[in-house]
């Protein structure tokens, strides 16, 4: 589970001091979906970086089942994303020198996982691309791109999955069906999932949602009566 | 083992093809320089032992003193000793002034005598080559004293107060070469013990006695230990010294090889940093997901330090056969002047190979990478994420300090490393400095030119980071070719006297005035060409600082003890360069001007010396000596002191007079000309017509020196290569520093209907302009350090290089752009989006 207590984000611009986030608290159950919505630049990134503790907060504190992630030095946060977390990105970040295969073994391998790439290659299969493992990303469509994405973040069997914005750069149709695979494999596997979102519909499939406007959050995250996973 | 899996992996998406490459080539040009370099001079030393005839050869006028022998044998150090003289011989009414050396039964120690029964044989099926020398009462004689003394072999001369058989034609001696005075007159080899019965051998005869020494367990010892015994009579001759012209021309060459070598090291450096700082940026996004997934910092950092070590050792390992297999093929180029085997080279080249492959690694690319564990693993979520790179300044001096390690530990020179080192400090630091100003004059006034020039300008100022990076690159690359394109030019055109066919190969000295016409007819017969006649007088120094010599020079010095040659010239001769003092100019009153005058002061000569007899005679400008030509004595004065270049073959002389003041005195005269094979028999007409000259023949070594240079010359050509590809490489490296970039602009400007014209032309203008001003860079720096080069390591005069400033921008320029504009020519023939997905 995920406990935010009161965190704040500053920085420093040349026009002075800028406040991204503002006092936010949150919590977030095992096996819960939280979408984080709000405009542009309303922080939604930030928060998101701060929760998977990619970033520290100006102030205040997040837990991560019960560690306080923000009291961690770098190589203690490190070592809570190596056991607990996942990320799916905008832009899905594949490595272009990398077979697909490859991309979804490779956090395995980084964990020394005995067969790392049989686990890839069954994640693959899981997402509809056993027969594109050979492929390099350049040979890949962009909702082919985001499913490798998702395979490498599932194959790991992370405990919370964080998502920036998954179905950003793709169309609506094929947003739609990552949208699916997405929470189809997080109720599969149990995962906590965590996604930023600017999409009215993504962040009603969640149970709930946070909206942001301007670094604050407009009230405590409602629940979404949509349901889970519709 | 993963790390071995992502090298490969990234070597298979083409990152590391560039640093791959750029290793390889360092580790090949070093390994396969330092190989040959190594294996040459173990050659050459056994080589000229062979020249030598001896690992060593004591030198004198005095017979070996018996303890050196004594003690040579008990340190089991061979020996054998020979005598030079020359001596006339007879067979009825000929005669011959010949050059005799008696051998002792020892001799030759290091190589072999070559003889038939033949003379004049040149098939090898009639030569024989053997280990030693002629039995007491025989004599092996030039095959030209045969025709000279009209004799068979077989037959019975006389040489001073005995009679031999001529018992052999003596081919070759393996120290013909050693000795000047050995080429004058026919040889004839005799036996030592046969010394007393010539009786040749008189209290003052004009001899030079030889003791030969070689190997032995206790030879370096022995020669610690004689050479304290030795007086100022006796000289050690070296094998290095033994072939002087050969020597200085295989060093020279040696050099240039170093220096090509070191200079393709650089250029693989730079190569290297340039490709390990684009691996750099390509790997940013894989660490920071690295770091996303939480592996640590060390973890990261480890995995690309075993990547490194993996790629280091694989790279070296190929550069090390690649080096072997090129040095093979400048073998295969060479091996004619070497006739004996070469012999293995020891691990010190391979271990350098390895050293370099490592400490360019060290250097240029765990810098670059050092970095990367620090990225922030919020790059994934944000790409503009800063990174606090490694400070440029000590990158910049770890890529340095590797280069100076390399560079001194390679060439074991530190002037070379000097020299290369602060030129390219000097290209890089004004083409940071200077290019900066130019990029900022080309953005002002690209204004005012058309669109291509104004979208391109503005570009290279935009990008004026990557942009001064790239212009380092270029002007490096440039600056270095320059250099050895320079060095190599100017050795080569040193050489040219030698490489020409017609060279004088011949000298003929001592031949008097009226013998002159009937010389020259005899030259011209046969339709050859002198290269002018000089003329000289003998004479003897009676005083020095106006004291009887042996009270100025404590043991007496050869000149002392013999008549010399003296000349006179107006003007400094080729090859001699003034040390000390100045020339005489017109100014400079003739002999006959001051013998009108009543001034004492005004009576003394001018003389110029030669540099190291000055010195031996413990002589400095503004002292006196006294000559006594024939009887009649003068003084001089010293007004300068030369060094000579004994390389060149041309007649030599340690001390020259003004025109006009020896002229009094009875002269004989010299030449030197280029004789053909097939004219060889007018020595044998001369000698017969005018028994009293002598023609000193050097027609062997110049063929033997010319074979050699053409050789040293087609390897140097080979190596030039080489490093030209190195060259190349750099300026890839460099070009496909901001590609990504360029290419992404162009891509876009494509969407928006931009015309295949601006965008080529755009990257045409931006390559030509950075190539231009690089090139423009690279001349001062090269002219900087080929300026030191040549000043301090080939001992050259300073020369002023103006092609260098219309070659470097020219030849950047289009080099530079032609490489740009085709590396990005993707960005026009291929569809944008398929360019940007392709990204």
């Amino acid at each position: 589970m995920i406990e935010v207590n009161q965190i704040s984000k500053q920085v420093e611009t040349s026009e002075g001091s800028l406040r991204i986030l503002d006092n936010i608290n949150l919590s977030v159950q095992n096996g819960e979906t939280l979408a984080i919505v709000g405009a542009s630049g309303s922080g939604k990134s930030t928060l998101l970086g701060i929760l998977a503790g990619l970033d520290l907060p100006s102030s205040g504190s997040v837990s991560i089942n019960g560690e306080d992630i923000t009291a961690m030095d770098e190589e203690g946060r490190a070592a809570v994303r190596a056991g607990h977390v996942g990320f799916v990105f905008q832009s899905f970040h594949l490595l272009p020198g990398l077979t697909a295969l490859e991309n979804v073994a490779l956090p395995l391998e980084l964990q020394g996982v005995a067969d790392a790439l049989r686990t890839a290659e069954h994640y693959l299969e899981r997402v509809g691309l056993a027969a594109r493992v050979g492929h390099y990303p350049r040979q890949l469509s962009g909702g082919e791109q985001q499913r490798v994405a998702l395979a490498r973040a599932f194959a790991c069997r992370p405990t919370i999955l964080f998502a920036d914005e998954p179905t950003g750069n793709l169309d609506t149709g094929t947003g739609g069906k990552i949208n699916d695979l997405l929470f189809a494999l997080n109720e599969e596997e149990g995962t906590t999932l965590v996604l930023v979102t600017h999409e009215k519909t993504l962040a009603a499939r969640c149970s709930r949602t946070l909206e942001l406007q301007g670094g604050r959050q407009l009230d405590a995250a409602n629940t979404n009566t949509a349901g889970r996973g519709a | 083992m993963l790390a071995l899996k992502m090298l490969w992996r990234s070597w298979r998406g083409g990152q590391l093809g560039l640093i791959f490459a750029a290793l390889v080539l360092a580790v090949a040009v070093v390994t396969s320089v330092a190989l040959l370099a190594e294996r040459v001079e173990r050659a050459l030393v056994s080589e000229s032992s062979v020249f030598l005839a001896a690992d060593l050869v004591i030198r004198s006028s005095k017979p070996a003193n018996p303890e050196w022998l004594q003690r040579a044998a008990e340190e089991g150090v061979r020996t054998a000793r020979t005598v030079s003289f020359a001596s006339m011989t007879y067979q009825g009414d000929e005669m011959h002034l010949a050059s005799v050396k008696a051998v002792e039964s020892g001799y030759p120690l290091r190589g072999t005598l070559k003889r038939s029964q033949i003379p004049f044989a040149t098939e090898a099926a009639d030569i024989e080559s053997v280990s030693y020398g002629p039995a007491p009462g025989e004599l092996w004689v030039d095959s030209r004293l045969l025709p000279l003394l009209s004799i068979e072999l077989g037959d019975a001369i006389e040489l001073g107060d005995g009679s031999f058989k001529v018992s052999q034609i003596l081919i070759e001696e393996p120290d013909s070469g050693s000795s000047f005075s050995s080429m004058l007159g026919a040889r004839i080899l005799m036996n030592w013990q046969d010394l007393d019965q010539a009786g040749v051998i008189q209290p003052g005869s004009r001899v030079t006695y030889r003791l030969l020494l070689a190997d032995g367990e206790g030879f370096a010892s022995y020669v610690d230990w004689l050479k304290q015994q030795l007086s100022i009579h006796e000289r050690v001759i070296t094998p290095d010294e033994a072939q002087a012209s050969i020597a200085s021309t295989m060093d020279r060459g040696r050099r240039f090889l170093l220096l090509a070598g070191s200079i393709g090291v650089v250029l693989a450096g730079i190569a290297l940093a340039l490709a390990s700082h684009h691996f750099a940026s390509g790997q940013i996004l894989q660490v920071a997901l690295l770091k996303s997934w939480g592996t640590s910092a060390s973890r990261v950092r480890s995995l690309y330090l075993q990547q490194i070590i993996l790629l280091g050792t694989i790279g070296s390992l190929i550069g090390l056969f690649v080096g072997w297999s090129f040095h093979q093929l400048l073998i295969s180029v060479v091996r004619e002047w070497l006739p004996i085997a070469l012999p293995t080279a020891g691990p010190r080249p391979w271990i350098t190979g390895m050293a370099t492959g490592m400490l360019c690694l060290a250097g240029f690319t765990l810098p670059a990478l050092w970095h990367l564990p620090a990225q922030s693993p919020l790059a994934v979520l944000r790409r503009d994420t800063p990174i606090k790179a490694f400070n440029a300044i000590v990158r910049g001096f770890l890529g340095v300090l590797a280069v100076a390690l390399l560079l001194v530990w390679y060439s074991n020179n530190v002037i070379l490393a000097l020299a290369i080192l602060l030129g390219f400090a000097l290209t890089a630091a004004s083409s940071i400095g200077v290019g900066l100003l130019l990029l900022r004059l080309g953005k002002t006034y690209g204004h005012w030119m058309g669109s291509i020039w104004r979208l391109a300008l503005s570009n290279l100022w935009r990008r004026k980071k990557p942009s001064l990076i790239q212009m380092v690159g270029f002007s490096g690359a440039i600056a270095l070719l320059m250099i050895m394109v320079v060095v190599r030019t100017s050795l080569i055109d040193e050489w040219r006297w030698q490489l020409a066919d017609d060279s004088p190969n011949h000298f003929i000295v001592n031949v008097a005035a009226y013998e002159l016409d009937g010389v020259k007819q005899l030259i011209d017969d046969r339709k050859l060409e002198t290269a002018g006649w000089y003329s000289m007088v003998r004479g003897r120094i009676t005083q020095l600082k106006d004291l009887p010599p042996e009270d100025v020079v404590a043991e007496g010095h050869e000149s002392l003890r013999r008549e010399i040659n003296l000349s006179w010239t107006r003007d400094l001769p080729e090859g001699n360069s003034i040390v000390d003092g100045q020339w005489w100019d017109d100014s400079v009153p003739s002999n006959s001007d001051s013998q009108n005058s009543d001034s004492q002061s005004s009576n003394l000569a001018p003389v110029s010396l030669e540099v190291d007899i000055a010195a031996e005679l413990g002589l400095k400008l503004g002292d006196k000596i006294r000559f006594s030509v024939g009887g009649l004595e003068f003084d001089a004065v010293i007004t300068s002191t030369r060094s000579l270049n004994w390389d060149n073959m041309t007649p030599n002389f340690y001390f020259l007079f003004p025109e006009g003041y020896l002229e009094e005195y009875p002269r004989t005269h010299m030449t030197s000309l280029y004789v053909p094979a097939e004219e060889k028999l007018l020595v044998n007409d001369l000698l017969r017509h005018y028994p009293t000259l002598q023609v000193v023949e050097l027609d062997k070594i110049i063929d033997r020196i010319r074979t050699i240079v053409s050789q040293v010359t087609r390897g140097l050509e080979m190596m030039t290569l080489l490093i030209l590809g190195c060259g190349i490489l750099v300026m890839f490296a460099a070009v496909s520093l901001s590609m990504e970039e360029r290419l992404k602009e162009s891509a876009i400007l494509r969407t928006l209907g931009s015309s295949r014209r601006l965008i080529l032309g755009v990257q045409w203008v931006e390559f030509s302009t950075l190539g231009l001003m690089a090139g423009l860079l690279a001349a001062l720096g090269a002219e900087f350090a080929v300026a030191m080069l040549q000043r301090f390591m080939f001992q050259q005069e300073f020369v002023w290089h103006p092609w260098l400033w219309l070659v470097g921008p020219l030849v950047g320029g289009l080099l530079v752009g032609i490489l740009g504009v085709a590396y990005s020519r993707k960005a026009v023939t291929q569809p944008p989006l398929q360019v940007l997905n392709s990204l």
